[in-house]
C-alpha cells in the first residue's frame, strides 16, 4: 500500500519538473510551427527589408519588423542607460554602507516599485510624464522612445538592484578585510576591491534588466506613440517588437499571413530573451574564485 | 596492472557470492554464525574518496558498543551505513557484507524503510520536529498507519518512561518540543525511537552538544536500555565509552584499528595506536 | 590621525580630515540614487491616489460602467481579475509546488535537475506578450478554450509558474536538514517525509511566493489581450468559458483605446488606483507572511 501511495508521489513530482522543460519547449515550438508558413511564404527577407510593417496594406502587404527592432533596441538602450548606473550605485550603497534601519526602509520601497503593474506605470507616462517631455523639447507630443526609455528603466531597476546587491553582497569578506587592513578606506575598497570582484555578477543583473526591457509590453504600448516610420532620434515616436504584436494581436486573422508573421516577431522576441538571459545565467554562475 | 585488475575482480564476485548468501542457522559455521550486527570487509567511498577500510566487526548480543576515535575517523560514517541513511548521501557507494540478524541490509530487495524501524537512530543535535512532545512520540506509530489515540497515549507513555523522560513533560504533552532543554529534547529524541518499537539503536555523539548534568542522566539511561537493545553509540569522549559500554572499537583514518570488550582496549590495548590514543597521545 | 595612500609609487600621508570628507561626499552620491528610486514610486503613486481617491467610492466599486463607459464603475472588471486570478492559482500552485518538491526533495542533482532549473529561470525571462501569442495558439485556438476566463487564467498562470517554483524551493531549502533524517531515521518513505515534516514548515514560504506570483499575474494585461480579456461585457462572467472584463486592460482602454479618452480619465485614475491598492495589498501580505514566518525561524519554532 504504502509503496504505491510512494511511486504515485514519486511519478507525479517527476512530471511536474518535467512539464516546465515541455513548457519552455512548447512556446518554442508554438513560435517556430506558426511562424513557419510566414518565412516558408515570403522567406526570411521581407521580415528585415528596409520597408514598413504595414500587414493591412491594400494589394500590397508589407511585414519589415526592421524598424520595429530599431524602436526595440533604442528603448532598451535608453533605459539601461538610466538604470544601469542608478541600479548599481543603489545596490552598492544597499550592500556596503546602508546601516540597517536603511536597508530596512529602502528594501521594501525597491520591492514595491517591482510590483507596480505595467499597465499603471504605463498610464502614469501617458498622462503626467508625456506632457512634461512635450513641454520639455517642445513637442507636439511626449509619446516618443525618451518617455518609453524613461519607463521601462524605471522598470527594470529593481531588478539590477536587488541582483546587483546579491552579487555585491557575494564577495567573501576576506577581500574587503585584506583591503581595510592595508589601510584603505571603505571608499577605496567598494571601488577597487568589492565591485570588480562582483563585476560578472553586476553584469548579469544589467542583462536581466535588459531582458526585461526588451520584452516589456504595455508601458511601451502605451508611451512611445507607436509610429512605425524609422526613428531618427530619442524623440521621435516608435513601436517595439513586444508593442508591434500586441496592437496587432487583438484582431489578427487565424492562420494568414498577417497572424504568422506576429509569430515571426514573437520568435525574434523570444530568441533575444532568450539569449540575453543564458547569458545572464553563465555570467552568475561565474563566482569569484575564492582560494582556501 | 592486469594482476590488481584480477584481484579486484575476484573481490567483486567474492562479495556478490556472499550477499546471496542466505543465513543457515542449522551450520553452526563461522560464516553464518548468528550476530545482531556483523559487517564484513566493508569499504565505503563519499565520491572517489574512501572513508572506510575493509571494516569487519561483530556484535554477537545485546549490549552496548562505542566507537572511539579522533573526529573525522569514520566512526559516524560507519553508524550510518548501519541503518542505510547514508543512502541519503547522492554518489556513496559500498563494499562487502553488513547483516542486522543475519540479514544482508545491502541487497537490491531491502525494505530500508522496515530496515529503519528496526534499528533507531538519535543524533548528535537533538532534532525533535516542530511539533509537541506527544507529536513527537507517536510521529513512528502514525506514519505506520497507528490512528488509535488510546494506543497512541499508550505507546507514548511507555516510550517516554523507557527515555526517564515521562515525570518531566506528563503534564505538558501539547507543548511544542523545541521548549524542551537540549538535554530533555535529546531523551525525547530516544523515547522517539522507541516508540517504533527498534531492536538496535544507533547514538550519534548524543551527548555532545548538552550539558553534563543532562550527560550523566543519559549516560544511565543508555547502560538501562542495553538489557533490551543492542546500542552502538559513537562518542569522542574515552571516559564516557569506559564508563558505558561493554564492548569498544577504534577507529582512526577510516580503519578499525581494534575491537574488543571495553575493559581489555583500555587496559590493555594490543595496537601502538590504540593505546597512543587512549593515552592521550593524540587526537 | 592619518593613513598612508600609495599612489604613484609613493607613499603619500592623506589627513584624515581629508579621505573622511571624500568619503562622505560618495557615500551620499550613493544615497541619493536610493533617494531617487523613492521620489520616482513616491510620484507615482502620489499622482495615482490623489487623483484615483476622488473618483473611488462605494458606487464605482459595485455598479458595472454605464452610457459607453463614460459613467458608473468597475465592479466587473473587478470580479474578472478575481475569477482569473482563481484560475491561475489553480494551474500554478500545483504545478510549481510539485515542481519544487521534486528539485528539491526527490530528484538526485544531475543532468535533468540542471535541466529543469535553467527552463525555469528562462521561463521567467520569456516576455509577457510572447506567452499571450503562446495562449492565443494553444489555448484559445488549438485547445478550442476560445477567448476565455479559462484560457486566460493558463496563460497567466504559465507566467506566473517560475515565480512559484522559485519561491516554493526556498521555503523548502529552509527546512532543516536534521528534520528530515531525524523522519528518516524513524522509518518514514520519502513522501512522509515531505508530507509530515517538510511541507508543514514550508507552507508559509511557498504561500508568501504564491502571492508574490499573483499580485504580478493580477497586473498583466499583455497575456491577455487576446486570450480573454473583454473591452465591454453586459454581464458578469457566468462560466470558465466566458469572457471577462480585468482591471488592468480596462485601465488599459480606458486611457488609450476609448472614444472620450479625456472625459473618462477620471475612471482611468480610479481603476489604476484599484489596481495599485490591491497590487500593493497582496503584496504587502506577502512581506508580513514572510516577516512572521522568519520570526518563526529564529525562534525556532
Amino acid at each position: 500500500m504504502v509503496s504505491i501511495t510512494e511511486k504515485t508521489m514519486r511519478v507525479i513530482f517527476i512530471s511536474c519538473g518535467l512539464a516546465i522543460i515541455i513548457f519552455l519547449a512548447g512556446i518554442l515550438y508554438i513560435l517556430l510551427s506558426n511562424s513557419m508558413p510566414g518565412l516558408i511564404e515570403l522567406g526570411l527577407g521581407p521580415f528585415f527589408a528596409a520597408d514598413r510593417w504595414n500587414p493591412g496594406a491594400y494589394g500590397e502587404p508589407s511585414y519589415s519588423l526592421l524598424n520595429m527592432i530599431y524602436g526595440t533596441l533604442m528603448v532598451t538602450l535608453g533605459a539601461l542607460i538610466f538604470a544601469v548606473p542608478i541600479g548599481v550605485a543603489a545596490a552598492a550603497y544597499l550592500a556596503e554602507i546602508a546601516s540597517p534601519w536603511e536597508r530596512e526602509f529602502f528594501k521594501p520601497i525597491v520591492e514595491v516599485l517591482a510590483g507596480v503593474p505595467s499597465v499603471v506605470l504605463g498610464f502614469f507616462g501617458l498622462v503626467v510624464l508625456a506632457p512634461l517631455i512635450a513641454r520639455a523639447f517642445n513637442l507636439n507630443s511626449g509619446l516618443t522612445a525618451f518617455n518609453g526609455a524613461i519607463l521601462v528603466g524605471v522598470m527594470a531597476l529593481p531588478t539590477i538592484i536587488t541582483l546587483a546587491e546579491d552579487a555585491i553582497t557575494a564577495v567573501p569578506k576576506e577581500y574587503r578585510h585584506a583591503s581595510l587592513a592595508l589601510g584603505g578606506t571603505r571608499w577605496q575598497t567598494i571601488w577597487k576591491i568589492t565591485i570588480p570582484a562582483a563585476f560578472s555578477g553586476i553584469t548579469a543583473s544589467a542583462m536581466l534588466g535588459m531582458g526585461r526591457a526588451i520584452g516589456e509590453t504595455m508601458t511601451v504600448l502605451m508611451v512611445t506613440g507607436n509610429m512605425v516610420a524609422r526613428p531618427e532620434s530619442f524623440l521621435d515616436s516608435v513601436r517595439t517588437l513586444s508593442a508591434g504584436i500586441a496592437i496587432d494581436i487583438g484582431d489578427v486573422v487565424f492562420n494568414s499571413t498577417h497572424f504568422h508573421a506576429l509569430f515571426v516577431a514573437g520568435l525574434l522576441l523570444f530568441l533575444i530573451t532568450f539569449l540575453v538571459n543564458l547569458l545572464a545565467d553563465i555570467l552568475i554562475q561565474r563566482k569569484p574564485e575564492v582560494n582556501k | 596492472m592486469m594482476k590488481t585488475n584480477g584481484n579486484v575482480k575476484i573481490d567483486e564476485t567474492s562479495v556478490q557470492e556472499s550477499a546471496e548468501e542466505k543465513p543457515d542457522q542449522l551450520n553452526p559455521d563461522l560464516e553464518n554464525e548468528y550476530c545482531e550486527v556483523k559487517v564484513e570487509n566493508l569499504n565505503f567511498f563519499y565520491g572517489s574518496v574512501q572513508a572506510l577500510f575493509n571494516v569487519t566487526v561483530k556484535v554477537h548480543e545485546k549490549g552496548v558498543a562505542a566507537l572511539i576515535g579522533p573526529s573525522g575517523c569514520g566512526k559516524s560514517t560507519f553508524l550510518r551505513v548501519l541503518n542505510r541513511m547514508n543512502d541519503l548521501i547522492p554518489g556513496t557507494r559500498l563494499e562487502g557484507k553488513v547483516s542486522i540478524h543475519g540479514e544482508n541490509i545491502y541487497v537490491s530487495n531491502t525494505d530500508v524503510v522496515n530496515l529503519r524501524k528496526k534499528v533507531g537512530m538519535v543524533f548528535q543535535h537533538p532534532n525533535p520536529f516542530p511539533k509537541s512532545i506527544f507529536d513527537n512520540v507517536a510521529y513512528g506509530p502514525r506514519i505506520d498507519g497507528l490512528k488509535d489515540k488510546a494506543v497512541l497515549s499508550e505507546i507514548v507513555e511507555t516510550s517516554l518512561k523507557g527515555a526517564a523522560l515521562w515525570d518531566e513533560v506528563k503534564d505538558r504533552l501539547n507543548e511544542p518540543a523545541l521548549a524542551l532543554s537540549g538535554g530533555q529534547q535529546q531523551r525525547l529524541c530516544i523515547a522517539r525511537a522507541l516508540a517504533v518499537k527498534p531492536r538496535i539503536l544507533l547514538m550519534d555523539e548524543p551527548t555532545s552538544a548538552i550539558d553534563p548534568i543532562a550527560t550523566q542522566r543519559i549516560e544511565d539511561l543508555v547502560r538501562n536500555l542495553c538489557n533490551d537493545y543492542t546500542i552502538i553509540i559513537v562518542t569522542h569522549n574515552m571516559q564516557q565509552a569506559a564508563r558505558i559500554s561493554d564492548y569498544t572499537g577504534f577507529f582512526l583514518q577510516g580503519e578499525m584499528i581494534e575491537w574488543g570488550s571495553t575493559s581489555s582496549i583500555f587496559t590493555n590495548p594490543q595496537d601502538n595506536r590504540t593505546e597512543d590514543y587512549i593515552t592521550g597521545r593524540f587526537g | 590621525m592619518k593613513t598612508a595612500v600609495l599612489k604613484k609609487g609613493f607613499l603619500i600621508e592623506k589627513k584624515k580630515s581629508e579621505w573622511r570628507s571624500h568619503e562622505l561626499i560618495g557615500f551620499w552620491a550613493l544615497r541619493l540614487t536610493l533617494f531617487l528610486v523613492l521620489f520616482i514610486l513616491g510620484v507615482i503613486v502620489f499622482d495615482i491616489v490623489s487623483k484615483g481617491a476622488e473618483v473611488i467610492n462605494w458606487e464605482f466599486l459595485t455598479q458595472p460602467p454605464r452610457l459607453g463607459m463614460t459613467e458608473g464603475g468597475i465592479f466587473p472588471a473587478i470580479v474578472g481579475t478575481f475569477y482569473v486570478t482563481l484560475i491561475t492559482i489553480a494551474f500554478a500552485v500545483p504545478l510549481g509546488v510539485g515542481a519544487a518538491i521534486y528539485l528539491n526533495e526527490y530528484a538526485v542533482q544531475g543532468k535533468f535537475t540542471r535541466l529543469v532549473r535553467m527552463s525555469v529561470r528562462n521561463l521567467a525571462g520569456v516576455p509577457s506578450i510572447v506567452f499571450g501569442l503562446f495562449g492565443m495558439a494553444v489555448f484559445v485556438k488549438l485547445f478550442n478554450f476560445g477567448p476565455s476566463l479559462i484560457a486566460a487564467g493558463f496563460t497567466l498562470g504559465l507566467l506566473t509558474l517560475p515565480v512559484t517554483v522559485t519561491a516554493s524551493e526556498e521555503a523548502l531549502r529552509t527546512v532543516p536538514r536534521a528534520y528530515r533524517e531525524g523522519s528518516f531515521a524513524l522509518g518514514a518513505t520519502r513522501w512522509q517525509v515531505v508530507r509530515t515534516v517538510v511541507l508543514p514548515r514550508a507552507i508559509p514560504g511557498i504561500l508568501t511566493g504564491t502571492i508574490l506570483g499573483l499580485a504580478r499575474a493580477a497586473g498583466e494585461t499583455a497575456p491577455i489581450l487576446a486570450t480573454g480579456a473583454a473591452f465591454f461585457l453586459p454581464h458578469l462572467p457566468d462560466s470558465v468559458r466566458s469572457q471577462f472584463m480585468a482591471l488592468p486592460y480596462h485601465l488599459f482602454i480606458m486611457s488609450t483605446q476609448h472614444h472620450a479618452i479625456s472625459q473618462v480619465r477620471p475612471i482611468a485614475y480610479g481603476t489604476a488606483l484599484v489596481l495599485l491598492i490591491l497590487v500593493c495589498l497582496l503584496n504587502l501580505s506577502a512581506v508580513l507572511l514572510r516577516k512572521r514566518y522568519r520570526n518563526r525561524v529564529a525562534k525556532g519554532l
